[in-house]
C-alpha cells in the first residue's frame, strides 16, 4: 500500500500520451526509473521480512527463563541444558494431649527448610542436590547425578532415596499426612550408591535396582561408609491399566520392594535412634545399649495404591528382618509393620501419587478457597517378641504399636498447603513415665510452601 | 513362622512379577515414529513420499508408521542434526553437510556414501533459471546473469545447499568457458553476487522473494524448485536451461545412532531403500527431480531440459575442497561479497 501511494504520482504523469519521440523517450526513461524504484522498495520490504527472520530464529535460540508455581526455570533453546530452582519449608506445630506429663515434646518446628537445585545437562544428565536446613544440623539429603538413555534405562549415582517403601518414595510436600506412619519406620532412607531404574510401557511399569551402602531402618546414611559390605535394593511398580481410558482402573498400581544386605557389627546399622518412633516422633521402642547389628538384613515390602477422581487409597506392608547382637548373644529379628491411608478431596479435584492441584486457587475476593481433602490412617507396627527381653528392655519398650489418624489439608494454591491431623497411638507393652506408657495423642499443624 | 513369612513373601514375589509381565506384553497399537529432516524445496516430494511409503511399510510388515519432516536450509539442518533435532535419517541437499554430521555429531557412520546405490542419491537435480513470462531481459545463458541491471535471486551459500550448487555451476561455467582461467572465474562470480539484491537463507526463501515477492529478473536455483513454480504459477514464468551446469546429487543417510535410540533402524533402511524402488523413483520424477533408475528416467525424459552437466569432483574435486575454498569461514564468498559492498 505504501509503495503503490510513493509510486501513484510518477504513474500518473505517465498516463499522459507523449506528444513526440523525445516524449517517449522521456516516458520509457521514468517507466525504467520506476520499475528499479518499484523493485528498490520491494527488496527493502523484503530485507525487513528477513531480518525479522533471523531475529524470530534469534529470540528461538535464545535461552528461556520463566517463574512461575514450578519454581525458577532456565533452559537453553534446544532444551538440552536446563536449571530449576525450587524451595520447600514446613512449619510445623505438635501438641500432645495427656502424655504423661512428659517434657520437651510440646513446640514449634522447622521441619524441613530445603532448597531445591536440579537440571539438566548435555539433553541426557540430570542433576539434583537439596540440602536441608530444617531440624537441627544441616544436611545433604538428595545429591546425584542421572543419566537418561531412555525414560527406561537410566542409571543414577549419588545420594538420594532407597528405592523400597512407597509411602517413603512418595515426595514429601504431597504425603496425606504430616508424618509418614509406622510402616515407613522398617524402610530404608536415602543413601548413597548407584541405580538402575526406568519407566517402561509408557509408565506402565517402574523398576529400579541399585547397590548401596546400606542404611538401618528408616535412617538416612551418611555421605561415607567403609564398612565394607553393600546392601542390594530394588522395586518393581506397575500400573497395568494407566493407559486405560476407564476411569476406575487407570489409578490402580501396585508393586513389591525389598533389599539385601549384610552388616558389620555396629550401631548405625540399627533403626535411626535406635529405635522406632510414633508419629509424633517420640521413640516407643529401643534396642538397648550395647546392642548393634551384626549379620544379614533383609526387607519386603509389597504395597498398592488406587487413586480414582478425588478418591485415594495407599496400603503397604513391610517386613524388616536384622540379626543382631549384645555381646555373645545373638538374634534374627523380624519386625512388621503395616498401613492403610485413604483420602477425598471435598472439592472434587482429582488426587494423584504427586499431589492435589486446587481448581480455584484461593482468592476471597473472587469467593475461590481452594481444595480440601479429608484423610485418614490406620497403621501398626509389631516388634519381634525375641527382641525382649535381652536386646530391649520390655519396662520402657513397647512390643507394638497401633495408631490412626485423620486430618485435613487445605491447598490454597499449587504452592502453600496447610494441614491439621489428630494422631492417636496406642500401645502394647511398655510402661508408665514412658512414651509407651500412655496412648500418644496428638494435634499436628503445617503450614507448607512447596514450589 | 518366620518359614511361613519368607514363603509367603517369595510367593508374593512371583505373583507381583508375573503381573507385571502381564501388563509389560500388554498389547497396543503399534505405531512407530520416523523422522526424516530434508532440505527447503523437498516438501511436496516427501509428503508424497511418505505416503507411498507408509502404506508399502503397512502392507509389508503390518506396522503403522509416522512420518515426520523437518525442513530447512541444508547446512542449517545438519547443524540442528547436531545439536540433537533427532531425525533418524537425513535427506540433505549436498554430501558435505552430511559428512559434517559425521565429523562434528559423530552420529553417522564414514562409509555412509556406501551403503546405498549411487553414493547414496537416489534422485539428482540440477541448476536452472527461472525468468517471469516472456523472458523480458533476454536471459539464454550465465553471461545473460551478469550483465548490469539484471536481478538475479539465489539463496544465500552460507546457510542453503541450493545456493552452494548455483555459486558452483556459475564457476564452474565461467572456468570452462575461459580455459580454467581461476581469476576470471572469480571475476565473473563476483559480478554475479553484485547483481543480486537480497539473499535468502534457503532455496525456498529464494523462491518465495521472486516468485511471490516479484523481486528481480531471474531466479538461480534447484531446477525441482523452478519447475514447481512454473506447475503452481500457471504460466506466470518459464525455466531456462543454460547451457552448462552442474550436476546435483542431493545425498541420503540414516543417522545411525539416533535411529539405534529409537529403534528405527531397520524402518529406517527400508524408508531409504524405497526410494530406490520404482515407486519412490517415479515420485522423485514427478516432483522433478531426476531419477536415478534409466528406465523412469527414460519415460519423464521430455519433463527434464537436455543440457551439459558437470559434476563437483571434476571441477572441483571433490565437496570437502570446494567448502574449503569457497565457502568457508573467511572463503572467495565471503570476499567477493566484502568486495561487493
Amino acid at each position: 500500500m505504501k509503495r503503490t501511494l510513493l509510486l501513484l504520482p510518477l504513474a500518473a504523469a505517465l498516463a499522459v500520451p507523449p506528444a513526440n519521440a523525445s516524449d517517449a523517450d522521456e516516458i520509457n526513461a521514468l517507466k525504467q526509473q520506476l520499475q528499479a524504484l518499484d523493485q528498490k522498495i520491494r527488496v527493502l520490504e523484503r530485507q525487513r521480512e528477513l531480518d525479522d527472520e533471523v531475529a524470530a530464529t534469534k529470540a528461538k535460540d535464545a535461552p528461556r527463563v520463566s517463574l512461575g508455581e514450578r519454581g525458577l526455570n532456565i533452559r537453553s533453546a534446544d532444551t538440552n541444558f536446563a536449571f530449576q530452582l525450587h524451595g520447600l519449608v514446613q512449619v510445623d506445630n505438635r501438641t500432645f494431649f495427656r502424655d504423661g506429663n512428659l517434657k520437651g515434646n510440646d513446640g514449634f518446628l522447622l521441619r524441613r527448610a530445603r532448597p531445591i537445585f536440579q537440571g539438566t545437562l548435555y539433553r541426557d544428565f540430570d542433576f539434583m542436590f537439596v540440602p536441608d536446613f530444617g531440624g537441627s544440623s544441616v544436611q545433604i539429603f538428595d545429591a546425584y547425578l542421572n543419566y537418561r538413555y531412555e525414560p527406561w534405562l537410566q542409571l543414577r549415582a549419588g545420594k538420594f532415596k532407597s528405592p523400597v517403601g512407597l509411602e517413603y518414595l512418595q515426595s514429601d510436600p504431597v504425603t496425606h499426612f504430616t508424618e509418614r506412619s509406622l510402616v515407613t519406620a522398617l524402610v530404608p532412607g536415602r543413601d548413597v550408591g548407584f541405580q538402575i531404574w526406568g519407566d517402561a510401557l509408557q509408565g506402565r511399569l517402574s523398576y529400579a535396582a541399585g547397590v548401596f551402602n546400606g542404611a538401618g531402618d528408616a535412617r538416612n546414611g551418611g555421605s561415607s561408609d567403609f564398612e565394607d559390605h553393600r546392601e542390594f535394593a530394588g522395586r518393581v511398580f506397575t500400573q497395568p491399566f494407566k493407559t486405560s481410558d476407564n476411569e476406575w482402573i487407570k489409578g490402580i498400581g501396585f508393586g513389591l520392594g525389598g533389599s539385601w544386605g549384610n552388616v558389620s557389627s555396629n550401631s548405625t546399622g540399627l533403626p535411626n535412634g535406635s529405635g522406632y518412633a510414633t508419629d509424633g516422633a517420640q521413640r516407643f521402642f529401643s534396642y538397648n545399649n550395647g546392642v548393634v547389628a551384626s549379620g544379614d538384613r533383609w526387607r519386603l515390602s509389597p504395597q498398592a495404591y488406587y487413586f480414582t477422581g478425588p478418591f485415594s487409597l495407599l496400603a503397604e506392608y513391610a517386613i524388616s528382618r536384622q540379626e543382631i547382637q549384645a555381646g555373645a548373644l545373638k538374634a534374627d529379628l523380624e519386625h512388621r509393620a503395616w498401613e492403610v491411608t485413604a483420602g477425598w478431596v471435598l472439592t472434587g479435584e482429582d488426587a494423584s501419587f504427586t499431589g492435589v492441584n486446587p481448581k480455584n486457587p484461593f482468592n476471597p475476593k473472587d469467593g475461590h478457597w481452594g481444595a480440601l481433602q479429608l484423610v485418614a490412617r490406620y497403621a501398626e507396627l509389631d516388634i519381634d517378641n525375641d527382641a525382649f527381653p535381652i536386646f530391649a528392655n520390655p519396662a520402657s519398650s513397647a512390643t507394638a504399636a497401633q495408631a490412626w489418624a485423620v486430618g485435613l489439608n487445605w491447598y490454597l494454591n499449587k504452592n502453600i498447603r496447610a494441614s491439621a491431623s489428630f494422631n492417636r497411638t496406642t500401645f502394647t507393652g511398655g510402661k508408665a513415665g514412658a512414651v509407651s506408657g500412655q496412648p500418644e495423642e496428638a494435634l499436628f499443624t503445617r503450614v507448607q510452601l512447596a514450589f | 513362622m518366620k518359614t511361613v513369612t519368607k514363603i509367603l513373601a517369595l510367593g508374593g514375589v512371583a505373583v507381583l512379577l508375573a503381573l507385571a509381565g502381564t501388563a509389560m506384553f500388554q498389547s497396543e497399537a503399534k505405531e512407530i515414529k520416523l523422522l526424516n529432516v530434508s532440505y527447503d524445496p523437498t516438501r511436496e516430494l516427501y509428503q508424497e513420499y511418505d505416503a507411498a511409503f507408509v502404506k508399502y511399510w503397512k502392507e509389508k510388515t503390518g506396522e503403522t508408521v509416522v512420518i515426520q519432516q523437518s525442513h530447512g536450509g541444508s547446512g542449517k539442518q545438519a547443524r540442528s542434526v547436531i545439536d540433537g533435532l533427532g531425525g533418524d535419517v537425513v535427506t540433505l541437499a549436498l554430501a558435505y553437510d552430511i559428512d559434517a554430521i559425521v565429523q562434528k555429531g559423530k552420529l553417522i557412520a564414514p562409509d555412509w556414501q556406501k551403503r546405498l546405490p549411487q553414493n547414496s542419491t537416489p534422485y539428482t537435480s540440477t541448476i536452472v533459471f527461472l525468468v517471469r513470462k516472456g523472458n523480458p531481459k533476454g536471459i539464454k545463458d550465465w553471461d545473460d546473469l551478469v550483465k548490469p541491471g539484471v536481478g538475479i535471486i539465489p539463496a544465500n551459500p552460507k546457510t542453503s545447499g541450493a545456493a552452494r550448487w548455483a555459486y558452483l555451476a556459475a564457476w564452474g561455467y565461467a572456468l570452462k568457458k575461459n580455459n580454467g582461467d581461476e581469476a576470471k572465474a572469480r571475476e565473473f562470480v563476483t559480478r554475479f553476487y553484485k547483481n543480486v539484491p537480497v539473499l535468502d537463507s534457503g532455496a525456498r526463501g529464494a523462491t518465495t522473494t521472486f516468485v511471490k515477492r516479484g523481486i528481480g529478473d531471474v531466479l538461480v536455483g534447484w531446477e525441482n524448485e523452478a519447475m514447481l513454480s512454473l506447475k503452481e504459477s500457471g504460466g506466470d514464468f518459464e525455466v531456462i536451461a543454460p547451457s552448462i551446469s552442474i550436476l546435483a546429487e542431493p545425498p541420503v543417510a540414516i543417522v545411525d545412532r539416533v535411529a539405534k535410540k529409537h529403534g528405527t533402524e531397520a524402518l529406517a533402511k527400508a524408508y531409504l531403500e524405497y526410494l530406490y524402488s520404482p515407486e519412490g523413483q517415479e515420485i522423485a520424477a514427478r516432483n522433478f527431480y531426476r531419477p536415478r533408475n534409466q528406465e523412469i528416467a527414460a519415460k519423464y525424459a521430455d519433463k527434464f531440459p537436455k543440457l551439459t552437466l558437470f559434476t563437483i569432483d571434476e571441477v572441483f574435486g571433490g565437496w570437502q575442497k570446494a567448502n574449503k575454498t569457497h565457502f568457508a569461514d573467511g572463503g572467495i564468498f565471503d570476499q567477493i561479497q566484502r568486495e561487493n559492498r
